[in-house]
Formats: structure tokens, C-alpha cells, sequence
């Protein structure tokens, strides 16, 4: 579609792929005493750069410290809609996490509390700046009722 | 939409560290069971996690997520040696007067258990904060 629902695309993006990243977070957390469990993580910024179209993207700061893909099939995401979608599966990369416990779990579960925090308070600002925008369009749509412009 | 998985997910956790609190609480309750039916000392119980594979639909109560919760694979017997007492008088004394105790150790059990409080809280958390999340996709 045209103009309307340009910006609306871009945050249902945006929600999706925090969602996943969520997803996974918890999923790090669900894991954390799994023996021989590697922590994942989604990169976002180029998560996000994949599932758009080339020019929609704000250039900015170097991604994550997360390097390797994730080769474990247990460890994909595959679930269906998003998670499925090739360019999201390449962005879901192994944590480059130092902290190796004797059982070979790489899980750093303060550090996943941390960052979950993080990304559902990304999340919501999502939520924001989508409703902002809707209003936005209701305004455009409805006019300005709450000011008088008749008098 | 991903973010329902985070239940079925955090969901998973949850068990799993019920469970591993369940074979705490046993081993620590058996701590003093000299002979069970066999005739042997009791043994401390530990669970084994596993991550769930991909597309694990039928996997118990976790429908059709992808990417892994986490599931109990097994309960392990402990082999390590339990302690002996000196008590001759003891029907289960062997000839020298020993009697075998279960080798249960009460200070890995008591680290088990916070371990299992703390990740079962993380993964209450995790549950808290995807309820909130869609609560809030709600109002858009």
C-alpha cells in the first residue's frame, strides 16, 4: 500500500523481531542448567537490516559482540512466521560468552535477565512510537476534533 | 507470534526446575534411609536437562515451538561412595560392623536447590515480562 502504512510496516518488523529476540532470551534462560547448552542471541541490527528494504535502514553503530552462527539444529529457531524466515535464522548467532561452566553450558543468567529487560523495554517503546503513529493517522483522518477550528 | 512461545518456553523451565527441586527435596528427605527394598543404601537422584529439539510438537504439554525449551532427558543414580558408620548392632552391618549410609550430600543438595529457586525465577520472570509485552501490543 501507499503512505499509510509505511511506517506501520517498519514497527510490525521491529515488534516481530524483539519478539524472537525475547523468544530466545528465554528460551537461553528455560536453559540455563542445560548441560552442554550454548546461550544464543538474535543480532538485532542486522536482523533488522535483512527484513527491510534496502534505504529503510538508519546506518548507525557496530552490532552485538556475537560472532558465530548457530549450527546446533536444537538451537534454531524454526518456529512458523517469523522465525522462519531465512534472513532471521542467519541473525541468530551463538553468545560470545567467556563464562564456560564445567558442564559446557555458556548461559550467564544474569546476563540474560539483563538483556531481556532491555529488549522488553525496547519492545514497549515500539509500542509507543506504534501508537503514536496510529493516532498520528487517526488525526489525519478525523482531523483535528479536539481543537475548534470553526471559530 | 513468537512472544506466545516465550509461555510454552519459560513454561518448560519452570517444570524442569520443579523436578530438579522434587529429586533435591528426595535426596534430602532419603538422606538417612539406610536400606530401601533391595536391601542398598539410597542413592542421590539427579535430574539431567535437555534442550527440547526444534518442532517438537509432541513433546509433552509444549506445542509446536521451535526454538528450545527445556525438558528433563533423565534421573541419574549418584555412584559415588556414601559414608560408612561403625554400628555393629545394626541389622544392616556387614562383618566388620559397618553399615553402608547413602551418599547423600546434604551441601551439593542445599547449592541444588538455590540454583533450582534462582533459574525458576528467572523463568518466572520471563513468563512475567512476554505477558506484559503483549498486554501492551494490546493497546496499539
Amino acid at each position: 500500500m501507499g503512505a499509510l502504512d509505511t511506517g506501520l510496516d517498519f514497527y510490525s518488523t521491529v515488534l516481530d523481531l524483539r519478539g524472537v529476540r525475547q523468544e530466545l532470551l528465554s528460551a537461553d534462560i528455560a536453559n540455563a542448567s542445560t548441560p552442554g547448552f550454548k546461550g544464543v542471541d538474535l543480532d538485532f541490527r542486522e536482523a533488522l537490516a535483512a527484513s527491510l528494504a534496502p534505504g529503510q535502514m538508519v546506518s548507525g553503530g557496530a552490532s552485538a559482540a556475537i560472532t558465530m552462527l548457530v549450527s546446533d539444529e536444537m538451537q534454531t529457531p524454526s518456529s512458523a512466521g517469523v522465525g522462519a524466515r531465512p534472513s532471521v535464522r542467519r541473525s541468530v548467532k551463538y553468545q560470545d560468552n567467556p563464562a564456560v561452566s564445567l558442564d559446557g553450558n555458556t548461559v550467564d543468567l544474569n546476563g540474560e535477565k539483563l538483556e531481556a529487560a532491555q529488549n522488553a523495554l525496547d519492545y514497549e517503546a515500539a509500542v509507543n512510537f506504534t501508537t503514536q503513529l496510529v493516532s498520528m493517522l487517526m488525526t489525519a483522518i478525523k482531523g483535528s476534533s479536539g481543537t475548534s477550528r470553526s471559530g | 507470534m513468537s512472544l506466545f512461545s516465550v509461555f510454552s518456553i519459560s513454561g518448560s523451565g519452570m517444570i524442569a526446575e520443579q523436578q530438579r527441586l522434587t529429586a533435591v527435596a528426595s535426596n534430602l528427605a532419603n538422606a538417612n534411609s539406610m536400606g530401601d527394598s533391595t536391601g542398598q543404601p539410597y542413592r542421590a537422584r539427579e535430574v539431567v536437562f535437555e534442550p527440547l529439539p526444534a518442532d517438537s510438537g509432541d513433546a509433552d504439554g509444549v506445542n509446536g515451538i521451535g526454538m528450545g525449551g527445556v525438558r528433563v532427558a533423565g534421573i541419574t543414580q549418584s555412584n559415588e561412595p556414601g559414608r560408612q558408620v561403625y554400628d555393629p548392632g545394626s541389622p544392616l552391618a556387614d562383618d566388620k560392623g559397618y553399615v553402608q549410609m547413602p551418599n547423600v550430600n546434604t551441601t551439593d543438595e542445599m547449592v541444588n536447590m538455590i540454583s533450582a529457586q534462582k533459574n525458576y525465577q528467572a523463568d518466572l520472570e520471563a513468563f512475567n515480562v512476554a505477558k506484559t509485552l503483549l498486554q501492551k501490543t494490546l493497546t496499539i
